[in-house]
């Protein structure tokens, strides 16, 4: 597990966000079994009491699940997992259309660009 | 928790620390930040009873320093502190023959985790390993606070990595521990609470979490800010 | 085990290798004293009967006969234990020094062992008394041993035979040593102690407070000595003769020696536990 965290957002939501995209892309599956805490931590080098909040996000939203005396799971719950992949998908979007609005490229130019760049292989 | 209220001590007529006060609570780890010569090193040693001061409390845990404090608090300094010719192996029979709590499977656990050997001698041992083998006999003695100097200066990047990886393992479980660093680069995401310090006073004591969140600020930008000011 | 007691054995086996090497060179340099100083002896007598053709009897007339005593005033003997009185006055100063200085800082260690720092002082204390009073003890089974080979090396006809409490009282490093009366012992071991504390209580106020402490340190040695010697001064200064009975002097002495001592002690303990720093 590879992250580059920056040092100005709270770490505990960039590991929030680092297993949305790992759900996203199919990494983590519905049920899944994940880490502890304190193996988070180290795999991440990261503070444990940050792992710890991290997960409890992440339980907060709904995203995994935790039994008594179990390792956590990511959740079986079908409707979220489906929103977590329309989340980044649509933060990227809201994102991207944030940094292109102020050129002021037509609508129908950038589709075209947008759908050929995205058919090459990336570089 | 440490607590530490209105610290002040002078060396002859230079003030050395002015009316220091922070808190370091049991599960976290606080670093004590600030360039060389403020007053880092000298406010671990007052904490751990090795230099006197003029004023202020300390208190562990509701209590002042006794000897029995030693097996809750240990002080780890960036050197050698066992004698030279002493083999790992008597430096954990001394350490087991004062220490009620020292517990042996724990030392051999992490003698394995640092890869060294009991018959490695003290005075052969290279600055990263020796600041492994301290860390590791204050692991031992079962400490709840650990005081660390320095702990990633000087030494080795895989050494440095090594001890990173013992604080956010199982093996750190809930102790205090308190680092000085004048370098925050490589340990920004392995600490909890930060102390500025700056000509023997604080400058600034905040959790780090709460300051990305609430100001999306870095450590480093922090500190920027409060020395440039 | 109790936690002083494991002090004092780290203390004792921390300087052991240098206490071996002590007493290998007093029994080495005694006994190679005794084969030279009595084959030089028996050489001496042989020439001068040859140059003066004297016959035994006149020889041992005009030269008195030979005792061990001539072994014991030689350097052959003396030269060693000074060289480990010297050692262990030195050794007082390094069994704290040496906690401070060098590549590994063990005072930290000894400073946070759970122990109450007493330990710490008293097994150093202790360490250096022992080591003396086992010098002194292998001196003593040494002097019959010497005695033996001396005796075996000059003939009887030319010896005087002295037993072993007569040499060790007939010698002024012996006699100091294992004095005759048992007071004395007492006096001038408690008068060793009592130097040990002192110099201890002025080497933790230079670690206490550096400059102005060697200072301090100086005065406080010169007042102890004063104080402790104020018994044989004051009546000199006074001009007033033999003040004391021999007696008087020496249970004076005593209690002027446990006052300094339970002093240096109760500074020491002061300095140790609130002012040293690391």
């Amino acid at each position: 597990m590879e992250i580059t965290f920056n040092n100005r957002d709270p770490v505990y939501l960039q590991v929030v966000r680092y297993f949305k995209e790992q759900i996203a892309i199919g990494n983590l599956t519905a049920g899944q079994e994940i880490s502890s805490r304190r193996e988070l931590a180290g795999l991440l080098k990261i503070n444990p009491n940050t792992a710890q909040k991290a997960y409890k996000e992440m339980e907060e939203q709904g995203l995994i699940t935790t039994e008594r005396n179990f390792p956590s799971r990511i959740t079986t719950d079908e409707k979220i997992l489906n929103s977590v992949r329309e989340e980044l998908i649509l933060e990227a979007v809201s994102s991207f259309i944030a940094s292109v609005r102020p050129i002021n490229v037509p609508l129908e130019e950038l589709i075209k660009m947008v759908s050929e760049k995205y058919s090459q292989p990336e570089e | 928790m440490i607590e530490v209220k209105n610290l002040t001590k002078k060396y002859g007529r230079r003030r050395v620390l002015e009316n220091v006060s922070f808190t370091a609570e049991k599960g976290q780890i606080t670093c004590l930040i600030g360039i060389n010569g403020v007053g880092k090193t000298t406010t671990l040693k007052a904490i751990m009873g090795l230099t006197p001061y003029k004023s202020g409390t300390i208190l562990i845990d509701d209590e002042p320093l006794t000897k029995t404090s030693y097996e809750k608090i240990t002080f780890i300094p960036d050197a050698a502190i066992m004698p030279p010719s002493m083999t790992i192996r008597d430096a954990f029979e001394f350490m087991k023959d004062f220490y009620g709590s020292w517990n042996s499977a724990r030392a051999e656990e992490l003698l394995a985790f640092f890869k060294l050997k009991e018959e490695f001698r003290i005075a052969e041992l290279s600055k990263g390993n020796i600041a492994k083998i301290n860390l590791l006999m204050g692991l031992a003695i079962d400490v709840d606070y650990l005081l660390m100097d320095e702990p990633f200066s000087g030494i080795d990047i895989f050494s440095r990595e090594q001890i990173a990886d013992v604080f956010t393992s199982h093996l750190i479980e809930d102790r205090g521990v308190i680092i000085t660093t004048h370098e925050i680069n490589d340990i920004e995401h392995l600490i909890d609470k930060v102390i500025l310090l700056d000509n023997g006073s604080v400058l600034k004591e905040f959790y780090t979490e709460e300051m990305r969140s609430e100001h999306g600020k870095s450590v480093i930008d922090v500190m920027r800010e409060v020395y440039r000011a | 085990m109790n936690r002083f007691i494991k002090l004092l054995n780290f203390e004792i086996n921390r300087f052991s290798k240098i206490y071996a090497a002590l007493l290998a060179i007093i029994i080495v340099l005694q006994f190679i004293g005794v084969i030279v100083e009595s084959n030089s002896y028996v050489q001496g007598a042989d020439r001068m009967m040859m140059e003066n053709r004297w016959t035994q009897e006149e020889l041992i007339k005009n030269n008195g006969k030979a005792g061990f005593t001539l072994i014991m005033d030689s350097f052959w003997f003396a030269g060693p234990i000074a060289i480990a009185a010297a050692a262990l006055i030195f050794y007082i100063f390094l069994i704290w020094y040496r906690e401070w200085y060098g590549k590994n800082t063990f005072i930290y260690r000894l400073l946070m062992l759970p122990v109450s720092r007493y330990s710490i002082y008293f097994a150093k204390a202790s360490a250096i008394f022992l080591m003396v009073l086992g010098l002194v003890g292998i001196q003593i089974l040494l002097l019959p041993l010497e005695n033996e080979l001396f005796e075996a090396i000059v003939p009887a006809d030319f010896r005087d035979v002295l037993a072993v409490k007569d040499l060790i009282h007939s010698n002024i490093i012996t006699s100091t040593l294992i004095p005759a009366t048992f007071t004395q012992f007492v006096l001038h071991y408690l008068a060793g102690l009592m130097a040990v504390f002192t110099l201890f209580t002025a080497i933790l106020m230079e670690r206490s407070y550096r400059l102005k402490g060697i200072l301090l340190g100086i005065v406080y040695c010169a007042a102890v000595l004063a104080f402790f010697i104020s018994p044989l001064i004051i009546p000199a200064v006074l001009d007033m003769g033999d003040f004391f009975y021999p007696v008087e002097f020496l249970v004076l002495e005593i209690i002027l020696g446990l006052i300094a001592s339970a002093c240096s002690i109760v500074i020491g303990q002061k300095l140790l536990n609130k002012k040293v720093s690391v």
